[in-house]
């Protein structure tokens, strides 16, 4: 240290006596006292090296340090488990790389297989299990959406104790309290899983009574308990439609999305209607009495009450020779004999299927048909499942015994909702002290219960089952639960069976010691990776038929006819029976048939209306439509009524899943008058299920789906929204075969005249239109060297799309908003003609052939972008927002869009959608971890569409340029064509000759909607065949 | 002695021979008459009642100002388009106000050139209504894009990212023939202004009037050599606008005839969309000059011989834009084509049937009545005429905007569109902006063109083309008044 003299220092005495001059820079230094001696040996001022009393700074940090590491300790729930977070990522993982998973999704008593797309470690897009027989890659429009689910911002966040705030350790120690003497009902949905099932039975044994409930409200198990009568054991059927060549439906839609075996159903039956390859097509009569998607793909279709099915089926097999009851109702019914007369031609060809919500002695004829037909192990394959055949509701009716006579301390409610189903039983519910509920969310029964528990969805949580045909499965966790106190049923049994906290993977692991042979943690890396077990499934069985049964249950139904006035309660093919109401994508899908979102309606047919006095009041391009109340018993709930053509007449048609309530702990969101970020946020008035639609379940309180009730007209105004019909049906139907727009023939005007759609082409233009080239052709910017050079160029991408296996189902649909981050926009938004989903299904009523306007057939056709090689948007935006990429696309540079619309009002498919709002600015911060990140979420005042997945198609391109290849074919899998259960969707490049789509475009039925445009699309269309049977086909039972 | 425009009336009306046509100028005015008649208004002290129009337009503007901030602060849902229906009020006021801006540069330059002298006493105000209505029409496609902020895209501004408009698009060919048609209008009406602003600086007695004026006026002398650049210049700029009379509304019509949705997809857009600009444009010159001529007792200057020649213009035009719709429906049918049958169809007797007929009713049958002289006359009756013009003529832009897109080619996509109460107010509010610029301008600029009135009077011409009369056979019934009886009287 350089000591600076002190400028005009004033000598003190002591320095002035000194010989020598002395310089000094304090006092305290001039005195020497020990104070300063000590500041002089230490480099640092008091404090600033240690605290002036306690802990020095650093003996803080290490304190601090210590328990910042103890207390990152202590936030790892499960230390042994191998979700990590992902600051230090697995080795060979690059960031923004997607890695997929195998799981499962647990629904209706079985898995459904899945592949899930995991980004930077969360959850983003869910495709089924392209290995697993079953589904083979593809999936419905539930599986895509539960990964919104996922992210649900109104899911359950912390254990609730009396409705207030508690948590887990707290609900641990009340369930390690409970004393052994604890008598206790359980109420958990019809679930596959061994590990649960392992749990039940340490459950029963860890208390003095358990009393199990296996709740299935959907179906109250009719369909296995009527085979179950029929066969004398309890076996589930399996509908192999690719081997048949008669199918009759009764009152069954198994094409829905919710069907448990839908995904299975709806390829097998596509195959069976493979015209090109096999030369024939299956027949498929569909006897039904609402128009649900099975009928729209229906051959010859039958309006009949679902009432009647029970009386139809036993008239059926009694011409079948099963039975010897008479039905008088259908004694000289036309379709009667002539079924009979098919059925037995085709034989074991021949396949019979009833709707769940048909009674069970309805499914034991039907087991006896396809027995009688030789079906059996051909078209229809019977599982021993292990099904349960008992009644659900005698299981119910004996736990609300004990509750009521007070004999039940514990109420579990696991997973299931039973007082939105059943509201009355609440005051029985009351009866147990503790009353348990573990959900996704604070429901009506969240709200009866003493303890809520947030429950895990099945993409956070451990699990395992068996699918529908019996392959058993691991649940992976794609990611920790989002909320802490989240567990899953199963960490929920766990704990109340031992008392002490299971976790879901020891749990599931420990199950799976006894399912798997050999190196256990081998087969355990192998069963994590291929997600299911490929050589484990149920045997098939033929047993024998019981025919007293089946005579006891013809003679049941012989005499049974519908209510003059019947309503018919269906699950919702989009909420289900209310789980999925809190899902906005599903929530905003259009109905398959009515078209109708947010909503649940009360559907009838034109003449059943007027019957009512019921009127629907097109104003504005909206419907505004008289409610009626629908009252059976004491119950009584008030619909809009919906006017479909198509319903049998007396027969109304409501749909369960909506009417919910559930809690919602975000604050609703309120702005200024000036700004409409209230009006445009759909999550910002609560709970999205809240407030949308009617409960109609206390309707069902006997259990049955098919009652007899009163209806009258109770109000009216009611705006119902709708993606389609802003108005005249009869005219829309005239101009479609006007336009050519959707063409079809029967399968003997087909093999006469193969080339049918070019007869459809659009009069008077029979000239081939590409004569005519466009304004923009000779110079066509795909045409320029610069885009001629490029690595795309390559590949020139199309699509196929095949009218004939399409269903409509709406996978498509919500594949394609998971993909490509399509926001949803409320009801009133989509009434006013705002919703953004890049793909549709078109839905046309068909008149004439025998079809009238009261009893029409139906038509479903998916649209896209069509790409159009001379595309009419391209032309007219001032600012190029939208160009022509080199391998042939449409693009849209969302960047550059200034919105001036044009390009929409020149889209002669008007598949572009515009961002009227910010529809993303409101966005939850969950529901922001369901995009994907690969796709521009769009902001407002952009146009936006279908872009062939373009992001898709670049990863493949950047992947085959890695590797130094060309790229192959099907290496690009649009995200519709990847969940399209009917393979109806091909995707590839039409420059290579082999690919499957320039294949499929040589197909004889292929047409490209309004080609006399010129506009070129790239994607084409294959007509629609159907195979009507000519001696019904102008058979109306009105 | 001053004649009454009453009893010249009565005299033009008895006389069966239409060479004797009345003066331009009636009331035996001198040229200090015209001057103090039109400079009045602009020295005159601000009347009450201009005060009172004056606040009810900057409602209006107030109106219009805050339903464009609510509309960028929230974006483009809150008017009523829809999937369909992706132009609505936007476009449908956008044409409606550029059409009405036809009528100013066709009477400055295109009756200009034909030497129609009667248009001196409207163009003046013509030309001021043709630069308003542009600028409300200008409003529309600015504010009508998703992202406004990002407009300047569509000029072709050169930037680092070399990226060029599309210059394939009609809506960019808009962006160069309104901004050129404007430019045009406003050198144009400002190169005609600048003799008047010159004898109002001469008369200003405040020193600001006379700064302002001395500086807009150009140091104008009203030299000779002045008048011969004054008069080239006009004539060259008045050949330059008439192309564009022609082709600003022929490029409006391309926004619809070059795309392919049917109703819009029709060649004979151009003239028919002139026909109804001009048909339109004068429709407002009528509304507005029979209010202002009666307000500010300018009756002798713009009489109503002016009112009647428009009249008549607007009954020629009326008729050429009825036979075009009935055109277009022969075409319809006749082209076999089944998209334009429907839409057509649909357009008479589809959901907007009422807006059809309304046009239909208001631009085809109302000018009809005008082949009766005596009605074509009436004040009163012109008045109403005129603004159920204005009422069809708008309805026309909406049945070809609304009613071609609500329905096109897929019925799935078929809807109906409503207004919002923003789409309203925001209409309305354009109104407050044309009133304010437009009272504006009858409180501080000259109304009718002085310079130019004073030009077509007989006293321009004391000797009367050497008293070889003005190329027809008779002379004037009106005597002709020499400067000196002038000053006499």
């Amino acid at each position: 240290m350089i000591e600076l003299p002190v400028i005009d220092a004033v000598p003190s005495g002591d320095d002035a006596k000194s010989p020598r001059t002395r310089f000094w820079r304090s006092v305290s230094q001039l005195e020497r006292s020990s104070d300063f001696r000590e500041i002089a040996t230490n480099e640092f001022v008091p404090g600033a090296s240690a605290s002036p009393g306690g802990a020095s700074r650093r003996q803080f940090l290490q304190v601090m340090g210590a328990s910042m590491a103890l207390a990152g300790l202590t936030a790892c729930r499960r230390p042994v488990e191998t979700i990590v977070p992902f600051s230090r990522p697995p080795e060979h993982r690059i960031p923004g790389v997607p890695v997929n998973y195998a799981t499962s999704m647990p629904f209706r008593g079985a898995l459904r297989p899945l592949l899930v797309e995991s980004t930077d470690g969360r959850p983003t897009k869910i495709e089924g299990n392209p290995d697993h027989p079953e589904v083979q890659g593809a999936s419905t429009a539930l599986e895509q959406a539960a990964l919104l689910g996922l992210y649900d911002p109104d899911r359950s966040q912390h254990v609730l104790q009396g409705g207030e705030t508690s948590d887990w350790s707290a609900f641990k120690q009340a369930m390690g309290a409970l004393p052994a003497s604890s008598r206790l009902v359980v109420m958990a949905e019809p679930d596959s899983s061994m590990t649960m099932a392992r749990l039940r039975e340490e459950l029963r044994q860890a208390f003095a009574d358990v009393q199990f409930v296996e709740y299935d409200h959907a179906t109250a198990r009719r369909v296995s308990r009527g085979y179950a009568a029929a066969f004398g054991r309890p076996v589930r059927p399996v509908h192999n439609f690719s081997k048949a060549s008669i199918i009759l439906s009764l009152d069954a839609d198994f094409l829905s999305p919710t069907d448990p075996d839908a995904v299975w159903n709806t390829r097998e039956f596509s195959r069976s209607r493979r015209v090109e390859e096999t030369g024939s097509m299956s027949r498929l009569y569909a006897v039904e009495s609402a128009y649900s998607i099975t009928g729209g793909m229906a051959d010859n279709r039958l309006r009949l009450k679902s009432g009647d099915i029970g009386a139809f089926a036993a008239a059926l097999s009694e011409a079948l020779g099963l039975h010897s009851a008479r039905v008088p109702a259908f004694a000289d019914h036309a379709w009667i004999a002539e079924l009979a007369r098919e059925l037995r031609a085709a034989g074991s060809g021949a396949v019979v299927v009833a709707g769940d919500h048909q009674p069970m002695e309805v499914h034991t004829l039907v087991a006896a048909i396809n027995r009688e037909l030789g079906a059996i192990g051909n078209t229809v394959t019977l599982l021993d499942a292990g099904d349960a055949a008992s009644d659900m509701h005698e299981e119910m009716d004996a736990a609300l015994g004990s509750l009521n006579a007070g004999n039940v301390d514990v109420l579990v409610t696991l997973g299931t909702n039973p007082l939105y189903d059943h509201p009355e039983l609440a005051s029985a519910f009351s009866k147990a002290a503790t009353r348990v509920h573990v959900g996704l969310y604070v429901d009506e029964s969240a709200a009866g219960a003493t303890w809520h528990v947030p429950e895990t969805h099945f993409l956070e949580a451990w699990g395992d089952g068996r699918s529908r045909q019996g392959h058993a499965a691991v649940i992976q966790p794609l990611i920790a639960p989002l909320y802490d106190d989240a567990h899953s049923a199963i960490e929920v049994m766990g704990l109340m069976a031992t008392g002490s906290e299971q976790f879901g993977y020891d749990l599931v692991r420990g199950t799976w010691r006894n399912v798997l042979s050999g190196n256990f943690e081998k087969s355990w890396r192998k069963i994590i990776h291929d997600g299911f077990l490929a050589e484990d499934a149920f045997t098939a069985v033929t047993p024998s038929l019981d025919g007293a049964a089946v005579a006891a249950a013809a003679t049941g139904l012989a005499g049974t006819s519908a209510p003059e006035l019947e309503v018919i309660v269906r699950h919702d093919s989009k909420v289900f029976d209310g789980r999925f109401a809190n899902n906005a994508w599903l929530q905003e899908l259009p109905d398959a048939t009515t078209k109708v979102v947010w909503d649940n309606v009360a559907a009838m047919s034109p003449a059943t209306a007027e019957r009512l006095g019921a009127e629907s009041r097109l104003d504005g391009g909206k419907y505004y439509t008289d409610t009626v109340t629908i009252s059976v018993g004491g119950a009584s709930v008030e619909l809009p009524v919906w006017i479909q053509p198509g319903i049998a007449e007396g027969s109304i048609q409501v749909t369960t899943g909506y009417g919910r309530s559930i809690a919602s702990t975000r604050e609703e969101r309120k702005t200024n008058l000036f700004d409409l970020d209230d009006y445009t946020d759909v999550y910002g008035k609560g709970a999205i299920a809240t407030g949308v639609g009617s409960n109609v379940s206390p309707l069902m309180q006997g259990g049955g789906r098919i009652l007899s009730a009163t209806v009258a007209k109770a109000g009216s105004g009611y705006m119902v929204a709708s993606t389609q019909d802003h108005g005249a049906i009869e005219e829309e139907g005239a101009e479609v075969a006007r336009r050519g727009l959707f063409r079809m023939a029967t399968m003997e005007e087909y093999q006469a005249n193969p080339d049918f759609v070019k007869d459809s082409e659009p009069a008077p233009i029979k000239e081939d239109w590409t004569d005519y080239p466009a304004l923009w052709q000779d110079n066509h910017p795909t045409l320029s060297p610069e885009m001629q050079n490029t690595l795309y160029s390559a590949q020139q991408w199309g699509m196929v799309i095949d009218l004939n296996t399409c269903t409509g189902c709406n996978a498509c649909v919500v594949a394609c908003q998971s993909e490509n981050n399509i926001q949803v926009v409320g009801k009133e938004e989509v009434a006013r003609g705002r919703e953004m989903h890049w793909i549709r299904l078109d839905r046309y009523f068909v008149s004439g052939d025998g079809a009238s306007f009261e009893d029409p057939q139906m038509v479903l056709q998916p649209v896209p972008c069509m790409h159009c090689e001379n595309a009419p948007c391209e032309q007219v935006c001032p600012v190029a927002a939208t160009v022509h990429s080199p391998d042939g696309t449409n693009q849209m540079i969302y960047n550059r869009c200034i919105g001036t619309r044009y390009c929409a009002n020149n889209c002669p498919y008007k598949v572009r959608r515009f961002n009227f709002f910010n529809w993303s600015k409101t966005l939850p911060a969950a529901t922001h971890m369901a995009q994907n990140p690969n796709v521009t979420v769009r902001s407002r005042g952009v146009m936006e569409k279908c872009s062939y997945c373009i992001q898709r198609v670049r990863e493949v391109n950047k992947q085959a340029n890695i590797e130094e290849r060309p790229i192959k074919d099907g290496e690009v899998v649009t995200a519709c064509q990847q969940a399209c259960p009917a393979e109806a969707i091909t995707f590839g490049n039409l420059a290579d000759p082999a690919s499957h789509v320039s294949q499929a475009r040589q197909s004889d039925r292929r047409y490209e909607m309004l080609a006399e445009l010129s506009v070129k699309p790239r994607t084409s269309y294959l007509g629609r065949i159907r195979n009507p049977n000519p001696t019904l086909i102008s058979n109306d039972n009105a | 002695m001053p004649v009454s425009s009453a009893d010249s009336e009565k005299t033009l009306a008895s006389t069966a021979d239409y060479h004797a046509e009345a003066p331009l100028v009636q009331g035996n005015l001198s040229f200090h008459d015209i001057t103090e008649l039109v400079t009045a208004h602009t020295e005159k002290k601000t009347p009450l009642a201009w005060w009172g129009a004056f606040s009810l337009a900057n409602i209006g503007l107030l109106l219009l100002v805050g339903m464009v901030a609510y509309l960028f602060w929230n974006g483009t849902g809150v008017w009523g388009l829809n999937n369909p229906v992706g132009w609505g009020y936007a476009i449908v006021n956008f044409v409606f106000w550029v059409g009405i801006g036809h009528a100013g540069t066709l009477i400055s330059a295109i009756l200009f050139l034909f030497r129609q002298q009667w248009r001196t006493g409207i163009n003046r105000a013509a030309e001021a209504m043709t630069i308003f209505a542009v600028m409300c029409a200008l409003v529309f496609p600015t504010i009508h894009v998703g992202r406004v902020w990002a407009i300047y895209w569509t000029l072709p501004i050169p930037n680092q990212m070399e990226m060029w408009p599309q210059f394939k698009s009609p809506l960019l060919w808009d962006v160069f023939a309104v901004s050129v048609y404007f430019t045009v209008s406003l050198v144009f009406w400002y190169v005609g202004l600048i003799p008047d602003i010159a004898t109002m600086r001469d008369r200003a007695t405040t020193k600001v009037r006379r700064m302002v004026t001395g500086v807009l006026s150009m140091g104008w002398t009203g030299a000779n050599r002045h008048w011969r650049n004054y008069e080239k210049a006009y004539l060259l700029l008045a050949a330059l606008a008439t192309p564009l009379v022609l082709s600003v509304h022929s490029v409006v019509s391309f926004d619809f005839a070059v795309s392919i949705v049917p109703g819009w997809h029709t060649t004979i857009f151009p003239p028919y969309f002139v026909a109804g600009a001009i048909f339109s444009g004068f429709a407002m010159v009528v509304t507005l000059m029979v209010i202002a001529r009666k307000v500010y007792g300018i009756q002798n200057i713009i009489t109503i011989e002016h009112l009647e020649k428009m009249n008549i213009i607007i009954l020629l035009t009326g008729t050429m834009v009825g036979f075009a719709y009935i055109t277009e429906f022969f075409i319809a049918w006749y082209s076999g084509v089944q998209y334009e049958q429907y839409a057509f169809l649909n357009r008479a007797f589809g959901p907007y049937a009422w807006a059809y007929w309304t046009m239909m009713t208001c631009n085809l049958v109302f000018p009809q009545f005008f082949w009766i002289k005596r009605l074509r006359r009436s004040v009163p009756f012109m008045f109403a005429i005129s603004i159920f013009v204005n009422i069809g003529m708008w309805f026309e832009r909406f049945v070809i905007t609304v009613t071609s897109l609500h329905r096109d080619y897929l019925p799935s996509s078929w809807d109906y569109y409503t207004p919002t109460f923003v789409d309203v107010l925001t209409f309305v509010g354009t109104f407050g902006l044309f009133f304010t610029l437009f009272l504006l301008f009858l409180r501080f600029i000259p109304m009718v063109a002085i310079a130019e009135v004073k030009g077509v009077m007989p006293q321009a011409d004391p000797h009367f083309y050497d008293h070889a009369g003005d190329g027809h056979d008779q002379a004037h019934d009106v005597s002709v008044t020499t400067p000196q009886d002038h000053t006499q009287s």
